[in-house]
């Protein structure tokens, strides 16, 4: 175990590899292009030799003598017979090429020149200015220095040299060959290179051409042994056996003195397979293939893009202690729990280190072995491992769970099982803001699914369809910590993107609260009883009587779960935008929910009182109690709620939309009357007599007319059908209170759908002149362009169907372009800001020290605190102060 | 009256300003110009100072002068007053027909227009009861936001004394509590905060934007394009005011609007060619010649310009006949496609301009298809100073950068509130400051923020990973590890919010 300070990388220096240091740091070098031997050791100097480290259990490392785990792999070598240029740098060298002479090696600058550039350079550090602006500099002056034919120096006559991509230089014509760049480029003195943008501590041009090849390590490139016993090599191993094969046969017909062609048409081919070898997608190269026809993964495949090491690998990594199911909602669990299933606590553990203060109870623990129960046949955590202070693990059975409880000292650590109470982190994809993983405590429950508070969907934006999430496991007290104090649910209620809540009350628990509030309903004692019954009360609101029958308000009862002190006067949903009296209110003050010191006077709770995004008394508790107490108003909100509408009962059916017969033909006559109006438009067009709007042409000024008429249409039948549909009729319930669905979604049930569009216009698109065969070509009629006139209700005839369908593809294309879209948005925003933070003095800096913004937002208030982005709430404080200082 | 332009420093401003009445020595001949009253500018755009003069003679030596420069000195200026006034840019000032542009050294000019205004001090402008707020919060032992303030004084005179104190012991409290936590990780938030929504937007590009004839891209991808910073927005536009005595007069809009629009001749004529007789006919199609103001004769006047045809008017057919005087199909030809794009009138970019009226206060407001912001603030009776565009490019390029910034954050707030998104305009603010704060607008992305960062590691695991890794090899780059990416990357903790704090345990002594 780690104790105190840990170390931390300071920095990371980069630089080219120079041919000594290859050798220096390679243990072996391979001369061998095969594997392994008839009896599967690996032969030595061949490219599995022992001393790169070892992937088979039971072998040492004969470098380190580390065994498999142990060892961290060691590089070896390859000398190339000949030189060979490097794929990554063929740009660099043309440069070096172009602007240095040929036969001094001084770059083609004047001395003047040189002394004045250098100036220009040294107010850049290499290492550490901006490459993109050392970049631009040096090709500046390179390009002068490139255009020069004549070296200043010593007046040789320069000629240019022509890159025949990918990696051939020709100059005149003439193939400059690998080994004469590598000569020039040794020619070049270290004092020129700071014009190419090049570090002479750590690079020297020559070293672009290599020699000699690093090998990685064998636990770079493992083998893998298929059940049929047969081996079968990694990618890399396979390019450097190609690389290793050539380049003897290269060596021999060199020395053996063959023909210039056959020698020539080698090192093309060596240089073919050390390209590959780095870049296996390089342009103007076929890819080098596996036998399979499978373009082979090489080096920079390795790293690059998605699923390559930075991305995947890197930034960031699969990890234990972790686990992932199904989820499903639970009512009576807190918003700041989950309910994990017994079979995941019994995997997951927690590691507990041994101290004489625990020393007692952790024997006792392990003592209970890996599945104990308590008398009631309850979960009890137990201990999966123990571990000694040297790491060894010891795996605790109901055999020998007494016997290692004895053994068990101060110093080990101990993998106990998932406790109620863990703080651990729960997790759904895809994580778009930090409310996307949060903080819950740990119910262990029977089943088979994660559960949590419905409340705690909208952060998460789950739902039960077969959602999955993840849990993870903290596994320090540093971290765990941070989680209960950072991370809880209760910490994240209010919402740093809009200041806001981002957590309360959804669907059934605002309809129970609209039912429970509007106007002021009447409740029998035993009623009362039975709803309160499921809240934490010891006593019932104070009883009214009539005819000496003892009855509760609904307001009185949802009063026993505000925090008493609570002032606030907002306006509800239901009755938002009303000027004087609210129309679905009797008494006029019920206008607006008006709460005095915890007793809720008048109006009636939906979503903008309980609601995410808009609860205004969830909002107004945070920002008067903290945390804790809008974590528990939350918590008996819905289970008040689920204790009155499981009571009362709540359905909703298709006979909420029945509507008299004459509502019915009222909504027929508009939409014929719209087809009327439809065709009389077309016929105005078609006579050529419609008067085009400003900067329209005919044709559109016609589909802005058509499209206002229907608009017009389906807004007069729902506004007929709602008519008929009160505050009584459940899905009306639902709507007005913000449950769910909206005005529209009942008109176009019991109404008329109305056009059908895609991309803001009339479905138009299909065959020749027409959307389908059924119409004649030309016919832009209503029916031929997709108008629905019929409701959900009375059902679609097939061609409506058919324009329905075509309407609600577009909104599936539209989702899954935008999923795309978004989310790579999101990434760069990410990634360009992910740096920034605000200091002591509210100021915002980048990790350079550049400061962004020299107070946070200009006020340095936290928009997760700030009210919907003000400052301070002025107005309420005045409100609440005035009723505060009454008392 | 004809006034003096100089350009000058500041410490010379603020000496003069100092000793006036004074004399004042400069380094350019004044032989043979007489004004009574000068500006000063320090930018060459734009005039801040406006000075009395009382008379200007040659240079001589003497004792008590303020000297420019310390030779080459050639008047000297009489100065009496020196006065800071609201600034006011050099093209409101003409000499003979022709605007000025800059003023290098010095100039002369005719001021139009503009009244004077004296630079207004931003306290002054403060209402007394809020001044009193300010003080009021100040006894209770704190610095109130003047917006705050603002709001406060509309509660005071309700509120009993004892009320009020306890009111702002409150928002006190309040101001202290919302502060933002040391070391947030406030440029993650921004980001997420902006990109999250980003899944609830749609993607329908085009949509109606106050005038139902124009098209302006909405939601997620404008969205896109604000953070691309990209060189031209897909659908640029112009939302143009004109000044106060204008804005009223339709004639004046009208004329406005045409001289806006840039009206070529295929827009509102037909060109025939005549092969037999080397002719090309341009007959004029009078509904669009209507629609877009234009008359017979402003194509004569841009046939004018155009050389090498001869040009006859038919006035009975209403055509006009072009002839080139050179023979042959080839410059027949080349004539036919120049007539095409001749420009009749109007601003180069600017493809349609609409105006309408706002029927409250009876003002029109010119939209436009297409932007050139230079050109069209160039005109009179635009008021440069509510004008807007949407290509943020553009307004960097011609306002500058601290106005590209507020461009970037309108018009990121606008799109986000159009679609109906509530997202707190600090993060916006945010993302606009980062955007500029390099003084040129970057863009998001690899191109931009995320390629100019610090570290080699983030760079590479960001995008075009390869790249970055060669160049550093040879660079020698050095990576400080004290961003975020790069330390997840080694496996370190990262440098943000608890992570920045260092705190170390030394334990008791024993």
């Amino acid at each position: 175990m780690t104790t105190g300070i840990s170390k931390r990388i300071y920095r990371i220096q980069f630089g080219l590899l120079a041919p000594e240091e290859v050798r220096k740091m390679s243990q072996v070098k391979v001369i061998t292009a095969d594997t392994y031997d008839d009896d599967g050791y690996p032969i030595e100097r061949g490219l599995m030799d022992l001393h790169m480290g070892v992937i088979e259990p039971g072998l040492k490392c004969t470098t380190c003598g580390g065994k498999v785990d142990e060892c961290p792999g060691h590089f070896g070598h390859i000398e190339l017979a000949m030189p060979v240029v490097h794929v990554g740098f063929i740009k660099e060298v043309k440069t070096f090429l172009d602007s240095t002479c040929k036969s001094c090696g001084r770059i083609k600058l004047t001395d003047d020149e040189i002394k004045t550039y250098r100036e220009r350079m040294s107010a850049y550090n290499l290492s550490s200015s901006d490459p993109e602006v050392i970049g631009i500099m040096s090709k500046k002056m390179t390009d002068e220095a490139g255009q020069r034919m004549v070296c200043p120096h010593c007046d040789t006559q320069q000629s240019k040299i022509i890159l025949d991509k990918p990696t051939t230089f020709r100059e005149e014509g003439i193939k400059v060959t690998p080994k004469e760049i590598r000569e020039r480029l040794e020619r070049i003195p270290d004092d020129d290179l700071v014009f190419f943008g090049f570090n002479h501590e750590v690079a020297r041009p020559e070293w672009m051409i290599l020699t000699v090849l690093p090998v990685p390590p064998i636990n770079v490139r493992p083998s893998i042994t298929l059940e049929t016993g047969e081996r079968s090599e990694d990618d890399l191993t396979h390019k450097l056996v190609d690389i290793i094969r050539i380049s003897q046969r290269l060596r021999e017909s060199r020395d053996n003195g063959s023909p210039q062609l056959i020698i020539e048409d080698l090192w093309d081919l060596l240089q073919f397979h050390v390209t590959t070898y780095f870049d296996n997608q390089t342009a103007g190269i076929p890819p080098a293939r596996h036998r399979s026809g499978r373009a082979l993964k090489t080096l920079v495949q390795r790293l690059k893009g998605k699923e390559g090491r930075f991305r995947s690998n890197l930034s960031g990594k699969r990890v234990n202690f972790s686990a992932r199911t199904v989820i499903s909602p639970e009512p009576f669990l807190s918003i700041n729990e989950v309910g994990v299933p017994e079979k995941a606590a019994r995997e997951l553990t927690v590691p507990v280190i041994v101290n004489i203060f625990n020393l007692d109870s952790v024997r006792e623990l392990v003592a209970r072995g890996p599945e104990p129960r308590d008398e009631f046949d309850k979960y009890l955590a137990g201990v999966n491992y123990i571990i000694r202070p040297d790491g060894r693990r010891v795996k605790i059975s109901t055999q020998n769970a007494a016997e290692n409880a004895e053994r068990v000292e101060v110093g080990w650590t101990v993998e106990r099982q998932l406790n109620e109470g863990d703080i651990v982190l729960f997790n759904r994809q895809p994580s778009l803001h930090r409310m996307s993983m949060m903080g819950h405590t740990v119910r262990i429950l029977s089943g088979q699914t994660f559960r949590f508070n419905l409340a705690v969907c909208t952060p998460y934006n789950a739902d039960f369809d077969g959602d999955e999430m993840n849990l993870h496991i903290l596994q320090k007290e540093e971290a765990r910590a941070e989680a209960r104090i950072i991370m809880k649910v209760q910490e994240q209620i209010m919402s740093p993107r809009f200041g806001g809540p981002i957590i309360g009350g959804i669907h059934d628990h605002i309809t129970s609260m609209f039912l429970l509030t509007h106007g002021n309903p009447r409740f029998t004692e035993e009623e009362t009883i039975h709803i309160m019954s499921y809240i934490d009360v010891d006593s019932l609101p104070e009883p009214h009587s009539e005819n000496g029958r003892k009855y509760y308000h609904g307001r009185d009862i949802f009063s026993t779960i505000l925090p008493d002190g609570l002032n606030t006067k907002f306006s509800s949903k239901l009755c938002s935008g009303a000027k004087e009296k609210c129309e679905y209110e009797d008494d006029p003050a019920d206008k607006e929910v008006f709460i005095v010191d915890g007793k809720m006077r008048h109006g009636t709770i939906d979503e903008s009182a309980i609601g995410p995004f808009s609860g205004e008394i969830i909002n107004k508790i945070y920002r008067k109690y903290g945390a804790v107490e809008t974590s528990r108003f939350i918590d008996r909100m819905t289970r008040l709620a689920v204790g009155l509408i499981s009571l009362r009962g709540f359905t909703t059916g298709i006979m909420d939309y029945d509507i008299p017969e004459n509502a019915v033909s009222r909504i027929e006559e508009i939409s014929l009357d719209a087809i009327d109006r439809i065709n009389k438009l077309i016929d105005t067009y078609k006579k050529g007599q419609l008067q085009p709007a400003p900067g329209r042409s005919v044709e559109e000024t016609l589909e802005i007319e058509i499209l206002s008429v229907t608009g017009i249409a389906r807004d007069e039948s729902g506004k007929i059908a709602s008519s008929y549909l009160g505050l009584s009729n459940p899905s009306v319930i639902m709507a007005r209170s913000g449950a769910r669905a909206k005005m529209l979604n009942i008109s176009e049930v019991a109404g008329m759908v109305g056009q059908q569009s895609v991309r803001g216009g009339r479905l138009n698109r299909g065959f020749y002149g027409r959307t389908l065969p059924h119409f004649q070509i030309g016919d832009i009629g209503a029916e031929a362009r997709g108008f629905v006139k019929s409701s959900y209700k009375s059902g679609l005839n097939p061609l409506e169907y058919f324009m329905h369908s075509i309407g609600g593809r577009e909104g599936l294309v539209d989702t899954a372009v935008r999923t795309s879209r978004s989310g790579y948005m999101q990434r760069r925003l990410i990634n360009a800001f992910e740096d920034l933070k605000v200091d002591e003095k509210k100021q915002v800096q980048d990790t350079v020290g550049a400061v962004i913004q020299f107070k946070y937002g200009e006020d340095g208030v936290d928009p997760t605190r700030s009210e919907n982005g003000e400052t301070v709430d002025v107005d309420y404080l005045a409100f609440d102060t005035e009723l505060e200082v009454e008392e | 009256m004809t006034s003096l332009l100089w350009k000058d420093t500041k410490t010379h401003v603020s000496e003069l300003k100092k000793r006036v009445p004074c004399d004042y020595a400069v380094d350019f001949d004044l032989k043979d110009v007489a004004a009574e009253d000068g500006y000063i500018t320090t930018d060459k755009k734009s005039v801040q100072y406006y000075v009395r003069i009382a008379e200007i003679s040659k240079f001589k030596e003497s004792e008590s002068l303020i000297l420019k420069k310390k030779t080459g000195l050639k008047s000297i200026i009489r100065v009496l007053e020196v006065m800071d006034i609201d600034p006011l840019p050099i093209s409101e000032f003409r000499k003979g027909k022709h605007k000025l542009s800059e003023v290098e050294t010095f100039d002369t000019g005719d001021r139009i227009l503009i009244k004077l205004e004296e630079k207004p001090s931003y306290l002054e402008t403060l209402d007394q009861k809020v001044k009193d707020v300010v003080a009021d919060a100040k006894k209770v032992g704190f610095d109130i936001p003047l917006s705050v303030a603002e709001k406060v004084s509309k509660h005071k005179k309700e509120m009993k004394p004892a009320v009020y104190k306890k009111f702002l012991e409150r928002i006190m409290a309040e101001l202290a509590r919302n502060g933002i936590d040391p070391h947030e990780a406030v440029g993650i938030i921004a980001a997420q905060s902006i990109g999250e929504p980003g899944t609830q937007m749609t993607m329908r590009t085009f949509h109606f934007a106050g005038v139902r004839e124009m098209n302006v891209t909405l939601g997620l991808p404008r969205l896109i394009e604000i953070v691309d910073a990209r060189r031209i927005p897909s659908t640029p536009s112009m939302t143009i005011y004109l000044k106060p005595e204008f804005e009223k007069e339709q004639d004046i809009v009208l004329n406005v609007v045409k001289k806006l629009e840039n009206t070529t001749v295929i827009d509102v004529a037909d060109i025939i060619t005549d092969v037999g007789e080397m002719t090309l006919s341009i007959v004029p199609d009078m509904p669009k010649m209507n629609d877009r103001l234009v008359e017979n004769s402003d194509i004569m006047d841009a046939l004018e310009k155009v050389k090498g045809i001869s040009v006859i008017s038919d006035e009975k057919d209403n055509r006009i006949t072009v002839k080139p005087t050179q023979e042959s199909f080839k410059k027949l030809y080349q004539v036919q496609e120049q007539l095409k794009v001749l420009t009749i009138k109007g601003i180069p970019g600017i493809k349609r301009a609409i105006a309408r009226i706002d029927n409250l206060t009876e003002a029109w407001t010119v939209y436009t298809q297409g932007s050139n912001l230079r050109e069209v603030l160039e005109l009179d009776e635009v008021d440069a100073s509510k004008t807007y565009t949407n290509d943020i490019i553009e307004v960097a390029s011609v306002l500058g950068i601290e106005a590209a910034k507020n461009a970037i954050f309108l018009e990121s707030q606008r799109t986000l509130a159009e679609q109906g998104l509530e997202v707190d305009q600090r993060h916006l603010m945010l993302v606009a400051d980062m955007m500029t704060f390099g003084g040129s607008v970057r863009a998001v992305g690899r191109t931009g923020i995320s390629g100019r960062k610090s570290s080699v590691l983030a760079r590479a695991a960001f995008e075009i990973t390869t790249k970055h890794l060669l160049r550093a090899g040879y660079l020698g780059e050095v990576d400080p590890l004290t961003g975020v990416a790069e330390n997840i990357i080694v496996g370190q903790p990262i440098t943000l919010g608890t992570g920045a704090v260092n705190l170390v345990y030394k334990g008791l002594k024993k």
